[in-house]
């Protein structure tokens, strides 16, 4: 049971990741950015391309992997970063002014155009690619339940990531700049809070995040594969409107709630493992019908 | 545009049969540079009728006059196509195919271009019409022909079903929803037993008819055209029924409705429209669409599996309205049909066919959000 737990614990850890990233753009542009999923994973191929990259050059053999691989981490975090406020760019910001039909069809294109371009860059990119071990294998027995290390390093991560985050956006001014335009936008421009610029950092802050999200699905599967960002991206967002779209506190419930369902599906219903996705769906579906502004989300009325 | 009657009879005759003409040739070209010249003529064809508003306004207004004659002869037209291919099978399946797509993407045009309504979940309903059908006449011997009814239905209660929770909800989350259905409907073809799992459903027998079993020559006045005509007579005759309802829906009350919600739900809604009903309307319609072209595709090519009813191929029906042109019943054709053509001519790039899918799809939101083809503001006669 204990172990149940600990399993739902850890899938909840990378969908509150990916989902944090789902709210914060909500929140900053009311649009849902539905590739992002696939900037996840696109940072796990990151990782993959970095520590190839190391290997080449020999950087392994003379740095100790405890140092060489939180760099590379941080590193693909950046570039993740870089890439996601690339995409806001080319792809969302064209469409601020549009029907959000367009910006939504948009996103899922370039979800295709990131997992084509990742699986035609990579050799046999449609197999399934060995993720590095870049975490320790080591288990152990601790009051009877088994314990990995890597889960309890991806369970730290996760808390002091998502804690860093909100310290920034309580504590710091672009913190205050980003809670301002996911109130009012205009408002916000008109206090003299560049849009651009706030906009860009919240790209920025989500997809490296989403980074996270995607490197520790591979760490932890030791494998990572090009299409994983579909199923990620869907179950991210799954989270962040079971959580209440556009509220970051939301994103730890949604995640939270979506992991334990897929975890006791898989444990407690007979033969209920290949149903897993099955079961998180439903969930899904049925908070939508009956509350669709998710658990801390705020009821939205519509004016004409 | 001066002359009598005859003459610009033989004026839209001649403009039509220099089209065909050049799409069969361009059909037919095998190397690739042809291939790309074709295109390039074609897009300067475009651009020139576009740019040169007299030859546009002319050769419109020919075909207005004479629109009886104009669709009499490109429906002979394209009814001579299989005896133009009959020596390259393959040239006939890419029709078939276009055909089939064609019919999705009238569909989904109903939701995406009339109401508004993106959804996600075709190649679901294309899914469960293809394995309704195909499990009935693998298991039970059912005759294609009750099969395609049946199909049809399953895939509309299916519609129904996704239609419902789609009451309470609207735009990105009920796009959330329609795709957590589509791969609901894929995950389970996968894990059932009694669908094949993945391996699918093979040796799925070929509709007959009066005798004649669709998998054999067809023999039309002394020419033996391969047995792909006969799924390419069917499917004509589906997407001219589809484009008969799409066509009359959409100058209904209904397809009024629709745009009415489009533009404004909750005008709509103050106006006495029944929106959820409405929608729910569109989502059986599109449903029995998809149902019907799966129960087609499962009887022409004999073997299904989870693999053909994947995300990607809703993505694709999607990219079809967008670029055709959305609510308009004849560029929504035009998009399905270019996108299967498209593809398939440029074979030898076969991965890169997904990536250029999304970039098009991408560029023409950007660029030219309203389609090839856009559909025109409603007139009404005074």
């Amino acid at each position: 049971m204990i172990q149940q737990l600990i399993n739902a614990l850890l899938l909840g850890c990378t969908y509150t990741l990916i989902a944090i990233g789902f709210n914060l753009f909500f929140g900053a542009l009311n649009v849902v950015h539905f590739s992002h999923g696939d900037v996840c994973i696109l940072g796990a191929f990151v990782t993959l391309i970095l520590y190839g990259l190391a290997k080449f050059l020999g950087i392994l053999m003379i740095v100790p992997k405890f140092l060489y691989i939180p760099v590379m981490i941080i590193l693909a975090m950046v570039v993740t970063g870089f890439i996601g406020v690339f995409f806001e760019r080319v792809v969302i910001k064209p469409f601020r002014y549009a029907p959000l039909l367009m910006v939504l069809v948009a996103t899922v294109a370039l979800g295709i155009v990131i997992r084509e371009a990742v699986r035609l860059s990579f050799p046999h990119g449609s197999n399934p690619q060995v993720f590095p071990r870049i975490l320790p294998q080591k288990s152990f027995q601790w009051g009877g339940v088994l314990l990995r290390v890597d889960s309890l390093i991806i369970f730290g991560i996760t808390l002091f990531l998502i804690s860093m985050m909100f310290l920034f956006i309580k504590r710091t001014k672009m913190g205050a700049a980003i809670r301002a335009i996911s109130q009012d936008g205009e408002a916000a421009m008109m206090m003299g809070i560049n849009m651009d610029v706030t906009v860009a950092t919240t790209f920025l802050i989500g997809s490296a995040l989403g980074a996270v999200a995607g490197i520790l699905i591979g760490a932890y599967n030791n494998i990572i594969r090009f299409d994983m960002g579909l199923m990620g991206g869907v179950k991210g967002f799954s989270a962040a409107v079971v959580g209440g779209l556009g509220n970051v506190y939301g994103a730890i419930i949604g995640g939270l709630i979506l992991g334990l369902v897929e975890t006791f599906a898989a444990a407690f219903v007979p033969g209920g493992t290949p149903y897993t996705d099955v079961f998180a769906f439903l969930v899904v579906i049925f908070f939508l019908i009956f509350r669709p502004s998710g658990i801390m989300g705020e009821k939205v009325y519509e004016k004409v | 545009m001066g002359g009598n009657r005859t003459v610009r009879a033989a004026l839209v005759i001649a403009v039509e049969v220099l089209f065909f003409i050049l799409f069969c040739a361009f059909m037919l070209a095998h190397q690739l540079g042809k291939t790309i010249g074709f295109i390039i003529l074609f897009i300067f064809l475009g651009v020139l009728f576009k740019k040169w508003e007299k030859l546009n306004q002319a050769i419109a207004g020919l075909f207005k006059e004479m629109k009886m004659l104009a669709t009499m002869v490109f429906v002979l037209m394209v009814l001579t196509l299989p005896f133009v291919f009959h020596s390259s099978p393959y040239l006939i399946h890419i029709c078939v195919m276009a055909g089939l797509y064609a019919i999705l993407a009238l569909g989904l045009n109903f939701q995406l271009g009339s109401t508004n309504v993106v959804n996600f979940a075709t190649a679901a309903s294309y899914g469960i019409g293809a394995y309704t059908s195909a499990l009935l006449a693998v298991h039970f011997h059912l005759s294609f022909w009750v099969g395609i009814l049946i199909g049809g239905g399953a895939a509309s209660l299916f519609g129904l079903l996704l239609g419902i929770p789609c009451m309470k909800t609207k735009d990105y989350y009920l796009s959330l929803v329609t795709i957590a259905f589509g791969l609901i409907i894929y995950i389970l073809l996968i894990n059932f037993s009694w669908t094949g799992g993945p391996n699918g459903i093979p040796n799925i027998p070929a509709p007959s008819f009066m005798g004649h079993s669709f998998r054999e020559p067809l023999n039309l006045f002394g020419f033996n055209l391969p047995f792909q005509s006969n799924f390419f007579y069917l499917i004509f005759l589906l997407v001219m029924g589809a484009l008969f309802v799409a066509y009359r829906l959409h100058h209904s009350r209904v397809g009024l409705t629709w745009n009415a919600i489009r533009e404004d739900e909750i005008a709509a809604r103050c106006q006495g429209i029944d929106v959820t009903g409405y929608k729910i309307l569109a989502f059986c319609i599109d449903a029995f669409f998809g149902g019907v072209t799966g129960t087609v595709y499962a009887h022409y090519i004999g073997f299904i599996s989870p693999e053909n009813f994947a995300f990607i191929v809703s993505v694709v029906v999607v990219t079809m309205v967008i670029l055709g042109g959305m609510d308009n019943v004849f560029g929504v054709i035009i998009g399905a049909v270019l996108l299967t053509i498209l593809p398939e001519k440029f074979r030898a790039f076969e991965d890169l066919r997904l990536l250029v899918y999304g970039v098009i799809v991408v560029t023409m939101l950007m660029f030219r959000p309203q389609g090839l083809f856009p559909q025109k503001l409603r007139v009404y006669e005074k």
